[in-house]
């Protein structure tokens, strides 16, 4: 039953900002609607506006450890610069930790909606979690501000309470087969990639988009996620004599191929393009170094970006090295969030009202201006073309060109 | 008699408390825990009375899972066809994995099972079109039984409760029959038993099929909980995971396979919201679970009982 | 045709490394086994705090090469205080309850090393004479690989002399055999077999340093090289030093041709091969003559 006194809450808090435009009326009301949805736990909060409460599920343990840190990072950091209040109103976030897998974070994400009763939920980096959370939050009708990137997401399991503030991975897959085809029109491209659902994405776009410019494409080989030797593959690779190769790797696996891409003296050879991720300002470049120099990759994320300058200044004085995708990504995230509550007067929960508010005007974030494309709720972003170049204490990612507001073809596709 | 009335009052009463006042995202947990409960207790069939340590099992549950979900996408969320489906996928999985494993023992058949269930997991990851590889199935229909529909939290649990009532029933029937006696002497004395004109193989070949039809059963209704399944409900990961919440709970006793659950999955979504440190907190119960109680709770459960009625004597 | 040798030469090079790899992993893991009759499923955490251990020392810019005892002292200590407690106390306990002790050990290893270090994945600075290639039927292949299967090969054979050829190995073997006897003779057994799980640790230790250079370190890694070493020394029969060579090759030649030969489905092909060897062969490749019961 919570859930139908939940709906009765947000039902009558919007009808009661809609009958009242003065702000004291409408506190009251609101408060008066979110006590009696909340009557056991709301008692300290009845004095002031209740505060802001943002779920966030995402890795923080398991294989995506680091990426969940650096989302949780990202978020605080822009809580912090907000003082930890959006438009007034106080912000309470509450992480939860999914292990990448799809059945803890379907578990966590339902106690954050029952238990905690968040107003908004976020996160999320494991597409398999993306899309097993999709009819969840769905059914429970939660607000959500889904970050996976799986293009299912913004096509087939497109849902009207989830918006993406994030790529899709065919932005990034098609952009570097339009790149290899502008730069090096009629190069033989075989490609490598980890066989899981997101690599099969990468390259599957790479392929199509480069075959319908009239590229050539070699051996496509797959490798198992989690390989600890990359020796064969690079040696097979090798004896292809391609002239370049799109990859696709994360994490452990993207270090453990890069390294050993230099070990076998490919670097140099055969020209590297990739997904971003397997060159990840934060997660991968600190580990490989010079192992990545000259690499061309494709990625929405950019620590050179102009639009990005002012977050990448502020990430390294909090401690931490350049930020990466998912740093990025939580403080983007944050940013698309405190918009949607700013521009709905504190209570982003009436959701047809904040998902009008965000399609009316775009948001400048860390990924630039994000306008979101009302079809499917997916931001709509500038993707750049990074080159690896060396800089003082290491190697960065260097935009060398950028594709602008690109969006996915949607649930047409 | 007194005992047994008890012990069937008192698990029913408890779970007509929950569903009258428990929230729905608090059902829908104790859902999850009795599904697991039900294969983690399949399990404790296999270790603690057959000494199989195996670390496949989770490919039975999750096995049985895809095979529920493919199953209830094509022909609806019949709950007989849903969970028929789950047994008979559990048990020829286990029937699979007994033929190749069972000729070995003690740490050959750890990681022969390891073996056997990672392939199952690299079939569910790699054959997208039947199983949705890395992303997994979604998109279920609704539980039904004849013309009632079973999708609110409160009717999920109550299905799981009875299921692991039937189960309970059905494995204790299992350890006390002579085929579960055969079991403990295949362990104990497995020199003797041959002699005596057992087939250790039979024997212990039955116990597995038995505990993959429980875990099927359970492993069937377990992707409605969630309406998800993917393939890290078959990984070895989750199959450890099952060790030590039967460690947990108590090897040997059956029942102690829920309370192992339910611990290990309290500590895993209550304690993950205020500290990084679960982990660490899941290994220090665990080790001292088998540090300081080597039978698990239930077995200090079981002291401490004994204890109270010794003094209220 | 040269194309094709070099290739297969290269490939074979491939397995050789790998199958060093998984030796110096296993070498600890089952000499315990072997020896004691004890299943230490906290192996792969020696193996990462070794890794860790290289990874930092050769940061500092101390001597390169003394990263790897280095490795080994350090995961050797740990080894020697787990031994006091809780490992003595299991040694007389049924498999079950060790494999449970040290899997929960292994957890509470892996959650500390991630608390104190972080879960960013990093990769040792390796000394310029590691770093070169060198070509083979013009095919390139990395001097660090050549340096792993010396490594290899050279352990194998030091601990093949400790154990089979000195008097230390005789007390050894005699100690495991028989400890009642041994002890009549004057002999602290309970020293002897604290000296073997330092040495396994130890070993541990050492291989994740020389490991880490091709694999990398991170949380989860003590998880993968510990199924590896599992695998290994499982395929190669329990308890003798022969089987875990021959383990070794085997699986690391599995997978490295499984991905040569079915890359989309390499691991399934490579399973494959090791479970029906184990269905051939159900006590493992080199089967001891002795066998409890």
């Amino acid at each position: 039953m919570p859930n139908a006194t939940d709906h009765e809450g947000r039902a009558s808090s919007a009808s009661a900002r809609a009958a009242a435009s003065a702000a004291a009326t409408r506190r009251l009301l609101l408060v008066g609607a979110t006590a009696g949805a909340l009557a056991p736990l709301a008692t300290p909060a009845l004095a002031q506006a209740r505060p802001l409460r943002i779920g966030m599920v995402t890795s923080l343990s398991g294989p995506f450890a680091a990426l969940g840190e650096s989302m949780r990072a990202g978020m605080r950091l822009l809580l912090a610069q907000s003082g930890e209040r959006f438009a007034d109103r106080p912000v309470e976030l509450i992480v939860e930790d999914d292990q990448a897998r799809p059945d803890d974070g379907v578990r966590k994400a339902r106690k954050l909606i029952g238990q905690d009763r968040v107003d908004l939920l976020c996160g999320v980096i494991h597409s398999g979690v993306a899309l097993a959370l999709r009819d969840v939050v769905t059914e429970a009708q939660m607000p959500t501000f889904l970050l996976g990137s799986a293009n299912d997401l913004a096509r087939k399991a497109v849902s009207p309470y989830i918006l993406r503030p994030t790529k899709t991975n065919w932005m990034l897959g098609s952009t570097a087969a339009r790149r290899s085809h502008e730069t090096h029109p009629g190069a033989r491209v075989v490609t490598a990639a980890s066989d899981y659902a997101a690599g099969r994405e990468f390259v599957g776009d790479f392929v199509q988009t480069y075959q319908e410019f009239g590229g050539r494409i070699g051996r496509q080989f797959w490798t198992p996620l989690g390989s600890a030797d990359f020796g064969p593959l690079l040696t097979a690779i090798a004896a292809e004599r391609p002239d370049s190769v799109y990859v696709f790797f994360a994490g452990s696996d993207a270090v453990r191929f890069l390294r050993q891409w230099k070990e076998y003296r490919l670097a140099g050879r055969i020209r590297l393009t990739g997904t971003g991720a397997c060159f990840d300002q934060e997660d991968v470049l600190p580990a490989v170094g010079d192992a990545a120099l000259g690499a061309v990759n494709t990625f929405h994320q950019s620590p050179t970006a102009p639009a990005s300058a002012a977050f990448v200044e502020a990430y390294r004085t909090s401690g931490k090295g350049l930020p990466g995708e998912f740093s990025t990504t939580g403080y983007a995230c944050g940013q698309v969030l405190r918009a949607a509550t700013e521009r709905t007067g504190g209570d982003p929960t009436d959701w047809a009202r904040t998902r009008q508010a965000l399609f009316d005007a775009p948001v400048d974030t860390a990924f630039g201006r994000m306008p979101f494309d009302p079809r499917n709720g997916q931001a709509i972003l500038d993707i750049h073309v990074h080159e690896v170049r060396s800089a003082p204490g290491g190697v960065i990612n260097t935009v060398v060109h950028t594709y602008p507001q690109l969006r996915d073809p949607g649930p047409n596709a | 008699m007194k005992r047994n009335i008890a012990m069937v009052a008192l698990p029913a009463a408890a779970a007509a408390a929950a569903a009258l006042l428990a929230d729905d995202f608090v059902l829908r947990f104790l859902a999850e825990i009795l599904l697991f409960g039900i294969a983690v207790m399949s399990l404790d069939i296999l270790i603690g009375f057959g000494g199989l340590m195996s670390l496949g099992h989770a490919a039975l549950f999750g096995g049985a899972a895809y095979a529920a979900a493919i199953a209830a996408r094509q022909w609806g969320g019949d709950v007989a066809l849903v969970l028929g489906s789950g047994i008979a996928t559990g048990m020829v999985l286990a029937a699979l994995m007994g033929v190749v494993v069972l000729r070995s023992g003690h740490l050959f058949l750890l990681i022969l099972t390891l073996l056997m269930g990672q392939m199952v997991w690299e079939v569910a990851f790699h054959w997208r079109e039947v199983t949705g590889g890395a992303d997994g199935l979604r998109g279920l229909p609704a539980l039904s039984l004849g013309p009632w529909t079973l999708s609110t939290a409160r009717a999920l649990f109550l299905l799981a409760a009875l299921l692991a009532a039937v189960a309970f029933v059905v494995g204790r029937s299992f350890v006390a029959a002579p085929i579960g006696r055969a079991l403990v002497g295949t362990r104990e004395e497995p020199i003797r038993m041959a002699a005596l004109g057992y087939s250790l193989f039979a024997v212990r070949f039955r116990a597995l099929v038995l505990a993959g039809a429980l875990a099927g059963a359970a492993g069937a209704l377990f992707p409605f909980v969630n309406l998800y399944v993917g393939p890290q409900s078959v990984h070895w990961t989750q199959s450890a995971a099952m060790v030590i919440m039967l460690v947990i709970g108590g090897i040997g006793s059956l029942w102690g396979a829920f309370i192992g659950s339910a611990v290990y999955l309290g500590i895993q979504t209550y304690l993950s919201a205020y500290t990084d440190r679960w982990q660490l907190c899941v290994g220090l119960v665990f080790v001292l679970t088998v540090l300081l109680l080597p039978n698990g709770i239930a077995s200090g459960l079981r002291i401490l009982r004994d204890r109270l009625r010794r003094r209220g004597a | 045709m040269p194309d094709f040798l070099g290739y297969a030469a290269i490939q074979t090079l491939n397995a050789l490394s790998f199958s060093a790899l998984l030796l110096l992993n296993g070498l600890g893991l089952s000499v315990v086994l072997s020896l004691m009759n004890f299943v230490n499923l906290a192996h792969g955490s020696f193996f990462l705090m070794g890794s860790y251990v290289a990874i930092f020392w050769l940061g500092t810019g101390a001597p390169w090469w003394l990263a790897f005892p280095a490795a080994f002292l350090a995961a050797g200590l740990a080894g020697a205080l787990l031994e006091r407690f809780p490992f003595r106390h299991f040694y007389a306990r049924p498999h079950l309850m060790q494999v449970l002790l040290t899997y929960g050990l292994s957890l509470i290893f892996a959650d500390l090393m991630r608390w104190g270090i972080g879960a960013q994945i990093l990769l040792p600075e390796l000394p310029g004479a590691l770093q070169g290639v060198v070509f083979i039927l013009d095919m390139p292949f990395p001097v660090f690989r050549l340096f792993l299967i010396a490594a290899g090969v050279a352990l194998g054979l030091l601990l093949w002399l400790l154990l089979d050829r000195t008097i230390w190995g005789a007390v050894l073997r005699a100690a495991v055999t028989d400890r009642g006897i041994v002890e009549t003779l004057g002999i602290d057994t309970r020293r002897v077999f604290t000296v073997v799980l330092v040495l396994s640790a130890g070993l541990g230790g050492l291989s994740g340093a020389l490991g880490a250079g091709m694999l990398a370190a991170y949380p989860g890694l003590d998880e993968e090289v510990l199924l590896l070493a599992l695998v290994t020394v499982v395929v190669g029969g329990l308890g003798s030093f022969g089987g875990t060579v021959a383990g070794a090759l085997v699986v690391g030649f599995a997978l490295t041709f499984s991905k040569v030969w079915f890359p989309e489905f390499a691991n399934l092909a490579a399973f494959a091969a090791l479970a029906l060897l184990l269905l051939l062969r159900p006590a493992g490749l080199v089967a001891p003559p002795l066998r409890r019961l």
